[in-house]
């Protein structure tokens, strides 16, 4: 029961999480808006962060498991006993990784102002952002199938959604998308659909340097641009058919 | 009816504004005559065939034969007359298909014993299909009627006239000059359009005020806009045009072919060949001469024109008869399509009944391109404006209905000035423009989605739409009633 009251953050359970490490977390980083004057707290109380981060270290060995934990904890100089402190377990393991992932991108990748003279499209931005986000997993990719099985598991579904719509909504951001109309709600569903098969398949991705995971992504890119442009062909088919109805109404004389 | 004649003429006679400025200027100090633009009744801005056959019907009218009108064009109006001496070997290679009803209306002015019949050609029969499925249907009026009655002798067998633009434009050219009463203003740009000045005289303020490049000013008490897809006086007027680009362009040219075509110099027919990038289309002129319209993507547009003459007619042959991915192929290999296309056709099953007979030759200098767009304007009048032809609308050539919209706004805009002049409106009031707009605004939109749809129907190149296009063309095919429903709606509801 406890790890269901845990990851769904329902008011009502409020009082219960405070002593979790989600309470405070939630609350600073709660904020219905985006400031640049002010830093972001850091995602992590200082006791489980040192903890998780000590344990990341151990994910390539041992996987996303309670044992990574364990020996995290211990680098950290806590006892075994500590890792209640994480009460979802292997999970917050999972998603302490995504969430300190996304948070790198902004400080590793950087865009010029002009590359040459020339601007460096929003497009192009899009990409080279989710291939760095994709090679940020490359150390431990091995490793990555386990993750998504704990992700997939019914309790973590909806944290694990959310963590990916927040990694789409990162990379639009830092690309320098502006759009304020339903294209904002389009480009992060397609992205994270794109961005989430495209994790998968690098799991299986037995080439060099993960070229196909790169050429994959290209591919549903582009397939995504087509797409793009079919929805923008009808919408611009819509707004005629709509024009056209009205003008041949108000050619027959009707008042409006 | 007759003898109330006089009295409306009197009316609407431009001549009372004409002559309340003359008396005005004459009776104040000659500065302001300098200043005070001269009044005309109908205005046109753009002389082609939509322009020319509004001024040729007003001119025709007795009604409307008492207005002043004026015509202005960018460019030297006898440039686009055709020359007395024409050779019938070379025709030029912007041609339009006119449907019968666009030649009644053209005959009614009076205008088509002025064309050069020699440079036309009526066709009796279409031949349309599908470059994927290869399904197949044909128009001739024959073909189009219900099942066992028999062949009503006043029934037409004429589908369309293929005519030169050129030669529709000298014709009614030289019918107006035969009418004369035009102020023509050739080679004149229009500098400005804007509404003029409440003066204490006269008070123009809702007329449109042109002002010419050679320094003239003319007041408009309606300002038609015949000038074309770009139309200045539409934004004068502040009418919105809407649609898109279809990102295709049309390649035509003048083509010789083989023979005079497979029905011999009585019986010409027309081809056209929906291919996935836009069909294509081979139209009878007289003699062995023949016209294409190939709508394509720009990139095969700019490779068409770049190949050598004999690659270019090897060109247009396969593009009646290989198969779509050859047609690929054949555009990105830089050159030697001709012997590409040779071998290939004997490798090819085709039934040569079907299709054009062989280019042989294509006319230097005619292969040239244009980009397609499909616009229509949210509205045809605004107060003293009314919009005809391209200003209007611009449509996709599949059809080869642009021309002839043109003819029938026209005739539409000349049939509403002379009822506004017989029922002693003002010409240029919204209200009395009111039945144009009403008259023509949904037919053309009609014909515009329809031709829209078709462009797009056959852009798919493959899965189940294929199949059910080329049903739905076969059923119509064997079905007279309906097809002849449709050969009536492209003839212009004849």
């Amino acid at each position: 029961m406890a790890p269901i009251r845990l990851a769904n953050p329902a008011p009502v359970l409020g009082a219960f999480r405070a002593s979790s490490r989600q309470a405070p977390r939630w609350n600073c980083m709660w904020r219905s808006y985006h400031s640049y004057d002010y830093n972001q707290p850091p995602p992590f109380p200082a006791a489980e962060s040192a903890i998780l981060s000590r344990a990341i270290e151990h994910v390539p060995g041992y996987g996303f498991t309670v044992d990574a934990l364990k020996l995290g904890a211990r680098d950290a100089g806590y006892l075994d006993a500590s890792t209640n402190l994480l009460p979802r377990g292997v999970f917050d393991l999972v998603d302490y990784h995504l969430v300190m992932q996304r948070l790198a991108l902004k400080d590793s990748v950087q865009f010029p102002d002009a590359e040459g003279g020339k601007k460096v499209g929003v497009g192009s931005k899009v990409r080279t952002l989710t291939l760095a986000r994709l090679r940020a997993n490359e150390p431990i990719i091995h490793r990555w199938q386990e993750a998504l099985a704990i992700m997939a598991q019914p309790t973590y579904i909806p944290p694990s959604l959310a963590e990916l719509a927040r990694l789409a909504d990162e990379i639009w951001f830092l690309a320098g998308d502006t759009s304020v109309d339903t294209s904002w709600y389009t480009k992060r569903a397609t992205l994270s659909a794109i961005y989430s098969a495209t994790e998968v398949f690098m799991t299986q991705d037995k080439s060099s340097n993960f070229k196909e995971t790169e050429e994959f992504l290209d591919a549903r890119l582009e397939d995504n641009m087509k797409l793009g442009k079919a929805v923008g062909g009808f919408a611009a088919w819509a707004d005629f058919t709509a024009h056209s109805a009205v003008n041949v109404l108000r050619s027959k004389g009707m008042r409006i | 009816m007759p003898p109330r004649l006089p009295v409306i003429a009197h009316w609407a006679c431009p001549s009372t504004p004409a002559t309340r400025v003359s008396i005005f200027s004459f009776r104040r100090c000659a500065s302001s005559s300098a200043t005070s633009p001269e009044i005309y009744d109908v205005v046109c801005v753009g002389g082609g065939p939509a322009g020319l056959s509004l001024l040729t019907g007003l001119r025709n009218s007795p009604i409307t034969s008492g207005l002043k009108v004026a015509l202005i064009d960018g460019q030297d109006l006898q440039k686009s007359r055709l020359p007395k001496d024409a050779s019938l070997g070379s025709f030029s290679n912007r041609c339009s298909s006119l449907t019968p009803a666009s030649v009644r209306n053209l005959q009614e002015i009076g205008a088509w014993k002025h064309a050069n019949a020699s440079r036309i050609q009526p066709y009796q029969e279409m031949q349309v299909w599908d470059g994927v499925s290869d399904a197949r249907i044909s128009f001739d009026w024959d073909t189009a009627r219900p099942l066992l009655t028999p062949r009503k002798p006043s029934q037409p067998t004429t589908i369309a006239y293929m005519i030169e633009n050129v030669n529709t434009t000298s014709a009614l050219l030289g019918r107006l000059e035969e009418l004369g009463g035009v102020a023509t203003f050739s080679s004149t740009k229009v500098e400005s359009i804007e509404l003029g000045k409440d003066a204490e005289d006269l008070d123009l303020s809702s007329w449109p005020i042109l002002t010419l490049s050679n320094g003239k000013t003319l007041a408009a008490r309606l300002l038609v806009g015949a000038d074309g897809a770009n139309s200045p006086v539409r934004s004068f007027a502040g009418i919105e045009s809407r649609g898109w680009d279809y990102g295709r362009h049309g390649v035509v040219a003048s083509l010789k072919l083989e023979g005079p075509g497979r029905g011999g110099a009585e019986h010409k027919i027309a081809y056209q060949r929906f291919l996935p990038t836009g069909p294509i289309a081979m139209l009878p002129l007289p003699g062995n001469m023949s016209t294409l319209v190939w709508s394509t993507t720009p990139e095969r547009a700019a490779k068409l024109k770049s190949l050598s003459p004999n690659d270019f007619i090897a060109m247009v042959n396969a593009g009646f008869r290989l198969s779509t991915a050859d047609l690929e192929y054949l555009h990105s290999i830089p050159s030697g399509q001709a012997e590409e296309i040779a071998w290939r056709g004997k490798h090819t099953p085709i039934n040569e009944a079907q299709i054009p007979t062989n280019v042989v030759e294509v006319q230097a200098g005619t292969v040239a391109n244009f980009p397609l767009k499909m616009r229509h304007a949210d509205t045809y009048t605004g107060e003293r404006v009314a919009l005809v032809g391209d200003a209007a609308h611009t449509i996709h050539p599949l059809a080869g209905q642009g021309l002839n919209q043109g003819q029938g706004d026209a005739a539409a805009l000349v049939k509403t000035i002379e009822h506004a002049v017989t029922t002693g409106q003002d010409i240029g009031s919204l209200l009395a423009l009111e039945q144009y707009n009403s008259d023509r605004y949904a037919e053309n939109n009609a014909m515009l989605g329809v031709v829209d749809k078709l462009h797009r129907l056959y852009a798919v190149e493959s899965g189940p739409i294929v199949g059910l296009r080329s049903l739905g063309l076969r059923a119509v095919d064997a079905m007279g009633p309906l097809k002849g429903f449709f050969m009536n709606r492209a003839a212009g509801g004849a």
